[in-house]
């Protein structure tokens, strides 16, 4: 049986304010499965804080967290589902 | 000629705007699903303090008497022929479509959920449900309560925080808090999930001793043991869950494909309400991809834009919400935002439970646009402050 492939899904907030980048995340989290990356992208700031909360939680580490120009862009390895 | 509006759903939005236009114009039609029309608010009352109001009203006495009522199921919309089909067998044509279809619920995504909710109920569901949670709410005589909400998407988001504190507020009462623990669950990073707001409600919970898991995401439940787990395999035990269900859009058949999203949400211009890639239709209400609370009253305010729209007036939507939050012992607040003023928590106060309380009873009238010069105020009156974007 083949393993599904990995899939990156890039998830859109820019614009929305909290609490739309951290739902938009738990929602493709929900959709996700061992090994996808998403990556989400964000114009508020308190977003950087909610994923770094998020990561330690659920246990799925940032790969990569950086902010330019107002755009934050978060990446994020799904370990555990 | 008049020009033919088709509305899908005949909830608030779709009722407003109904009633809205202006019948030499536009040649009306809503289609919906259900003669009746539910104030689904009233629901939390109906759940948590066994309130009997009559929620229901006859959707065909809401709406004007030149709007013409079709009860039926769409199933097709073709965005780019310009044509609806119903589960009927009937395909409407239209010269401009509003889609409010709104969201329902779908406890068919979490394993357990659907024998929990059949049996003790929920309060977003229907007033058979919200009766059903008020029977085992009332029957209860101590143990474990566990309340939150399933997924991230939750129509009226400050119902979950509403739910525990009124299930507080009953247990206090009747001398069965000693006695009983009161859980609160959520995806979230905090109890509210707009940080602003969260200031106000995270120390009432705290004071009221209710615990909270927070990134708590449901993944199962066990209907016997009525034992709740996450995704990442923590559990909660309890006697009495009350779960928020997953909630999905209509479902109906897009053309072209792409115009749902990945949540089964109509792509929705912030703005303009145009559904994206159409000329001819639009989206209002719970059914929309908007970043705003799904709420009843954001429905309402994208009617009234719609309405201008269609009336060749320039109209945009601010994004503006204003979600009444029953803190409970008779006191509320309001959440209140927009695109460009991120959430300012507004001090708990007698009044506005007062306020949300009236509401209830003038809902009916709302929807007939009787009350429009009067709610056009008090939102100029309360609109939020401007502040630097994504302040929140």
């Amino acid at each position: 049986m083949s393993t599904p492939a990995v899939q990156h899904t890039l998830v859109d907030s820019r614009g929305s304010s909290c609490p739309g980048p951290i739902t938009d995340l738990s929602m493709a989290y929900r959709r996700s499965k061992v090994g996808d990356v998403i990556e989400l992208w964000a114009t508020d700031p308190g977003v950087t804080s909610d994923a770094r909360a998020w990561s330690d939680r659920t246990g799925n580490p940032i790969l990569s967290l950086e902010e330019s120009d107002g755009k934050i862009v978060v990446v994020i390895e799904i370990q555990r589902r | 000629m008049r020009q033919r509006v088709l509305i899908l759903g005949g909830g608030s939005g779709g009722t407003i705007l109904a009633n809205s236009l202006d019948p030499r114009r536009f040649d009306v039609t809503v289609l919906s699903e259900s003669d009746q029309h539910l104030f689904q608010p009233g629901l939390l009352y109906a759940a948590f303090q066994g309130s009997r109001a009559r929620l229901v009203r006859d959707e065909r006495r809401l709406l004007a008497r030149h709007v013409h009522f079709v009860v039926d199921t769409a199933t097709v919309v073709d965005l780019e022929q310009q044509w609806v089909e119903t589960a009927g067998g009937e395909r409407m044509r239209y010269d401009a479509l509003v889609v409010g279809t709104g969201i329902r619920t779908d406890p068919g995504q979490i394993p357990g959920l659907a024998e929990i909710g059949a049996r003790v109920g929920d309060y977003h569901s229907s007033v058979a449900r919200a009766r059903t949670l008020w029977e085992h709410l009332d029957g209860f005589r101590g143990g474990t309560i566990a309340l939150g909400q399933a997924t991230a998407i939750c129509k009226c988001p400050p119902s979950p925080i509403e739910g525990i504190l009124l299930a507080d507020e009953l247990l206090r009462r009747r001398g069965l808090r000693e006695q009983s623990r009161l859980v609160f669950f959520t995806p979230y990073p905090r109890p509210y999930p707009a940080e602003p707001m969260n200031r106000i409600v995270e120390p009432i919970l705290e004071a009221r001793g209710i615990e909270v898991h927070t990134f708590f995401d449901l993944d199962r439940i066990d209907p016997e043991g009525a034992t709740l787990t996450s995704i990442e395999g923590e559990t909660i035990d309890c006697d009495l869950p009350i779960v928020v269900p997953p909630f999905v859009g209509a479902p109906i058949t897009y053309v072209p494909g792409d115009t749902l999203d990945e949540n089964g949400f109509v792509r929705t211009d912030q703005r303009t309400l145009r559904v994206l890639g159409s000329d001819t239709a639009f989206a209002i209400g719970d059914a929309t991809s908007l970043p705003t609370s799904k709420s009843g009253v954001g429905a309402h305010l994208e009617a009234k834009v719609v309405a201008r729209t269609l009336s060749g007036h320039q109209a945009n939507f601010g994004g503006r919400t204003h979600c009444p939050l029953d803190l409970a012992g008779g006191r509320a607040t309001f959440v209140a935002g927009s695109y460009d003023a991120p959430v300012v928590p507004a001090p708990p106060s007698r009044l506005k439970h007062l306020m949300k309380m009236a509401f209830a009873r003038l809902y009916w009238l709302s929807l007939r646009g009787v009350l429009d010069p009067a709610f056009d105020v008090y939102f100029r009156l309360t609109e939020p402050p401007v502040t630097a974007p994504g302040a929140g």
